[in-house]
């Protein structure tokens, strides 16, 4: 007898696991809920990084955005860009780009009869820009605008109700022309938005963007070039050609770089899950080797005569870490299927509104909604799996080493 | 005050599928100050009936009296309070806590019958002393000889100033002039204590000692007769 | 000492290094939870304060709606008459009165709307850090000149530097045209480029005649040292103010209901994982304590059958778990503490952590803050959880038989 079959050390672990079902079982338990805590946090944690990354990147809006130079740090009319040229636009046309908006963006004074406020006035192509910014499902009241030159304007919800004002009422907007000539017009408000960050509704007025050309004595010329692709983390994919053709006075920004809170949560994310899961591997840790140091210490005499009747200490060795293995196997079973049963009842999201304007400091909406990826599942998995075979090994060692006949006579 | 009588005890024991008889419909009466022997092969019920007595066990059927308490009535507390302050038990080897001295050990008991310390540590030095352990207080009973450790076993029985000593097999795992020791100790507590002694063993060295040696067998009792004390010589 | 006390330390240490193990294991998590939570506390306290330092203040008195929805009209009359009495009254110099309103401003070159603050420039420095972050220029002096403090952002935006001029138009209190000339008297670097690119502030007594306010203004800053009896000063101010003018006293979680939510819902997730750790722990207690009394199942028959009693040796497993927590829970506070209080002098940082800080108005570096809470919140939970995982293997000894006890190997 010297090396066993495969099979055989794997049907000498599954019983020796059963030997002791309580403790077996307190274990299982403790890999479980290890890896179904792994899991459910960070499906919880993907959820809201990815609201708000979606949500961020919809405000900037587009994953690349091109504007005049100074346009970031003073963004007035003077720092604009002329329309997007033939060259721009066949690459812009390209996949993976999906779409592409033009749009003015300045800041403004909008009053009521009653009130006024500082706003953003956005003027938009309505044609293109409900695939890159503004969705034209969030106007619920009155319409959308319909083109460039439509006359009317969309405001927020929560503006209306600072301005004492309703659809189909007129409201005055003012700003400033290249001139630093203030420029005024009445607009109709046509539509009411509801945006999923209630402080949004305060900030942006959208127009259409051929009138707000005309107020402002704007000539065709435009704040920003808001472009946006199939996958927001495959955006160096394709940028870098946007750049090229945009040429050197322009500024063509990804939108990690064009927003780094949004640019530093994706690292800080995949940085958190990953000592998340460490962590919690760790602390189970401890369980795993008290466990296999006790099954090893009960069963001395046992491994003792197997060495006496020549079984070599390797097999000692892989006969434990089989049953360590069996152990993590399972756990991680179960854990796997609770994590997923847990998640799924919770794929329609979960209504945190209770801190809403917490949430909205962080940047994402009072819904949660768990985002449960296959790489942090694996990932999940393989730092239980590995980590936890390499913990196994010392106290599988040791057995392996013991001196057939001390161990005999141990009592 | 402590005679023992035992009327009619049955008990029967499940293993795997087979029924086992402990107690074959036993009775028997111990007097007050004797010193009795159980004896037979393993299996014969000596310690189902020992455990009978000590009210480890209780039977299925029968009564069990000590002085004028039915035992086999008694709750599992009673039965704790019982052992505690009216019995001795002294058991094979290796029934100490391993992790107090022996010192210790003895005192513990009478710690959990609420014995003052200063108390405790007069009695159980003295009672020590007795068994013949004096100087050995501090040790743990992995540094005691296995004779040693029994001594320690029966001062921790006496130190309730029992009425009754029970002893399964003290003998076992002990080497003859260990055994003689003992029962000798055995000998002086029932001549000077008037502690009445049941001892269950099939040690023949230890029978010899016994005033009166019942012999039983599948649960039954085959004979009972009453003999001559015959120390060995130590 | 008592020797159940001594049998049950001896009883930890017939298995060492499984011992050791298992305090190892409190010890990480209440390493983990002393340094985790004072971060936590030192962070939330960072966000608060600076939060609140930089405008909002601790309570604030209001026209009642205002809050929810701020509008010119909404206002407090004969404002500056009310703060004196609200500064008499508390004896306290950390009141101020201030107006709040909106303006397009305009330079030469540039025109942005904005809020414009009117303020109490005698009192403002009193509640608020803006007032000393002036880097150019100096701040407010008289309360009715014609002067206005600016961000830096703001002032490079608007390309105008100090004693330059700046026109605000806006709309009065009863729909008429503000509109005033005012002189650039200082610039601030607040260290927000939110704060430093949209506030403005103004003399109150010029806010309230360039919006026609008639004496009124919009709120009374009041602000106290210590900012955990702000629910005292709350009530206190209440008492003060007029019954009869629909007036509200609210404190910063009111005003800013945002922070105190930002601060729930991290300590919700936070306390979520602390949770699943000290699950873990329980677990590992659980495990242990059983293999310990399940190979003790003989020594147990020996002790029933001499009279103990299983509650005691019951309480003899409590006793050992006791004892075992309370290592953990000294090495892990000993650890801990040395950790975080090195952390509080060095400071901490991970990579991504300045831009997720700018957004709560937290510093790049975060300094954890000691406190008795802080320290032992985490491990006592520990300490607890892990006696209550020694209940299940006590309780095993209540179904103990001695005589079949005995018998066990």
């Amino acid at each position: 007898m010297t090396a066993l079959p495969i099979k055989s050390i794997f049907i000498l672990a599954w019983r020796n696991l059963w030997r002791n079902h309580r403790r077996t079982l307190i274990m299982l338990a403790a890999i479980t809920v290890g890896a179904w805590a792994m899991i459910f946090m960070t499906a919880l944690m993907r959820g809201m990084v990815d609201d708000m990354l979606l949500n961020g990147i919809r405000d900037l809006p587009g994953e690349v955005q091109i504007h005049h130079p100074e346009y970031r740090d003073d963004p007035s009319i003077n720092n604009s860009l002329g329309a997007a040229d033939e060259q721009l636009v066949s690459v812009m046309e390209q996949p993976p780009v999906t779409a592409w908006t033009q749009r003015v963006r300045v800041p403004a004074v909008i009053s009521s009869e009653r009130e006024s406020r500082g706003v953003t006035l956005i003027g938009i192509d309505p044609a293109s820009e409900t695939d890159v910014g503004f969705d034209a499902e969030d106007v619920k009241q009155g319409r959308f605008l319909i083109d460039a030159d439509d006359k009317g304007i969309i405001i927020g919800a929560k503006m209306a109700e600072r301005l004492e004002t309703r659809l189909g009422k007129r409201i005055v907007i003012m700003s400033q022309d290249p001139d630093n000539n203030i420029a005024d017009r009445g607009f109709r408000i046509v539509g009411i938005y509801k945006a999923k960050l209630a402080s949004l509704e305060e900030m942006y007025v959208y127009a259409g963007i051929g009138t707000v050309q005309k107020l402002l004595k704007m000539d065709g010329q435009v704040s920003e070039i808001a472009i946006t692709g199939d996958d927001y983390r495959k955006v160096d994919a394709w940028y870098p050609r946007i750049k090229q053709a945009a040429g050197d006075d322009k500024q063509v920004l990804p939108w990690y770089e064009a927003d780094s809170y949004l640019g530093s949560m994706l690292a800080v994310m995949d940085g958190f899950v990953l000592v998340w899961m460490v962590v919690v591997f760790l602390a189970m840790s401890f369980g795993l080797v008290n466990t296999l140091i006790m099954a090893v210490f009960e069963r001395v005499r046992e491994i003792g005569l197997m060495l006496a009747l020549g079984m070599r200490p390797a097999t000692i060795l892989s006969q434990i870490l089989m049953e360590s293995f069996l152990l993590l196997l399972i756990g991680l079973l179960i854990g796997n299927t609770l994590a997923i049963l847990t998640i799924m009842p919770l794929q329609d999201g979960i209504d945190i509104s209770i801190v809403a304007e917490g949430m909205e400091m962080m940047g994402t909406s009072s819904m949660l909604y768990p985002a449960l990826k296959l790489q942090d599942v694996i990932l999940a998995n393989a730092v239980v799996l590995i980590l936890g075979i390499i913990t196994s090994v010392l106290p599988a060692w040791r057995a392996s080493r013991y001196d057939p006949i001390e161990a005999l006579n141990k009592n | 005050m402590s005679s023992i009588v035992c009327k009619d005890l049955r008990k029967t024991f499940q293993q795997g599928d087979e029924t086992i008889t402990g107690l074959d419909h036993v009775s028997i009466e111990i007097a007050e100050g004797g010193f009795v022997c159980l004896s037979g092969p393993s299996g014969s019920g000596k310690t189902t009936l020992l455990n009978a007595i000590g009210g480890l066990d209780t039977p299925d059927s029968g009564e069990v009296t000590i002085g004028s308490t039915r035992i086999d009535q008694l709750s599992k507390g009673e039965l704790a309070d019982m052992r505690l302050n009216k019995l001795g038990f002294v058991f094979q080897a290796y029934n100490l806590i391993p992790v107090l001295t022996a010192q210790e050990n003895v005192e513990f008991v009478m710690q959990v019958r609420g014995v003052s310390a200063e108390e405790r540590a007069k009695l159980s030095r003295s009672i020590l002393q007795e068994v013949g352990l004096a100087g050995m207080e501090g040790r743990r009973p992995s540094q005691l000889s296995g004779g040693q450790q029994q001594r320690v076993a029966v001062a921790r029985a006496i130190v309730s100033q029992p009425a009754l000593i029970l002893a399964d097999e003290p003998t076992a795992n002990l080497d003859t002039h260990s055994s003689a020791q003992l029962m000798d100790l055995f000998v002086k507590l029932n001549e000077h204590h008037k502690i009445t002694f049941v001892i269950a063993t099939h040690d023949v060295r230890v029978m010899r000692y016994a005033k009166r040696l019942i012999k039983m067998q599948d649960g039954k009792i085959v004979s009972d007769e009453l003999q001559e004390q015959q120390p060995m010589a130590v | 000492m008592n020797i159940t006390l001594r049998m049950a330390w001896r009883n930890l240490w017939r298995h060492k290094r499984r011992t050791w193990i298992t305090v190892s294991a409190m010890v990480f998590s209440n390493l983990l939870l002393v340094f985790m939570i004072s971060l936590q506390f030192g962070m939330y306290r960072m966000m608060i304060d600076n939060t609140l330092k930089a405008f909002t203040g601790h309570t604030q008195i209001q026209r009642q709606g205002y809050n929810d929805d701020p509008k010119i009209r909404t206002s407090i009359d004969d404002i500056v008459i009310l703060a004196d009495d609200v500064r008499d009254s508390l004896g306290s110099k950390e009141v101020a009165a201030r107006g709040i309103s909106f303006a397009m401003t305009s330079s030469e070159q540039r025109s942005y709307g904005l809020q414009i603050v009117g303020v109490e420039p005698e009192y403002e420095p009193n509640v608020s850090s803006l007032p000393g972050l002036v880097k150019q220029g100096r701040y407010l002096a008289d309360m009715d000149a014609e002067e206005i403090v600016i961000g830096s952002v703001l002032a490079r935006n608007l390309r105008v530097k100090v004693g330059d001029e700046l026109t605000l138009l806006g709309s009065g209190r009863e729909g008429s045209i503000a509109a005033g000339i005012v002189i650039v008297s200082g610039i601030f670097e607040s260290g927000s480029a939110d704060i430093d690119r949209s506030m403005a502030q103004v003399p109150l007594g010029y806010f309230q005649s360039l919006y026609n306010m008639d004496g009124a203004g919009h709120t009374i800053v009041v602000n106290t040292d210590e900012i955990s009896r702000v629910t005292e000063l709350q009530s206190r101010v209440a008492g003060i103010i007029p019954a009869n003018k629909q007036l509200e006293v609210l404190n910063w979680e009111q005003l800013q209901p945002g922070l105190k939510q930002a601060i729930q819902a991290d300590m919700a997730s936070a306390w979520f994982m602390y949770a699943v750790l000290i699950v873990l722990v329980a677990f590992s207690v659980l495990n242990t304590q059983l293999m310990s009394v399940l190979e003790r199942t003989r020594e147990f028959g020996v002790m029933m059958a001499l009279g103990v009693k299983p509650t005691r040796l019951g309480s003899l497993v409590l006793t050992e778990t006791f004892l075992m927590s309370s290592l953990g829970l000294s090495i892990g506070i000993i650890l801990g503490i040395a950790l975080t209080y090195y952390l509080t002098i060095a400071g901490f940082a991970y990579p991504g952590m300045e831009e997720m800080a700018e957004r709560f108005n937290l510093p790049a570096r975060m300094y954890p803050s000691l406190s008795v809470l802080s320290i032992l919140l985490g491990p006592g939970i520990i300490f607890i959880c892990s006696l209550v995982a020694a209940i299940y293997p006590a309780t095993r000894l209540f179904f103990l038989q001695p005589v079949i006890a005995m018998r066990a190997v």
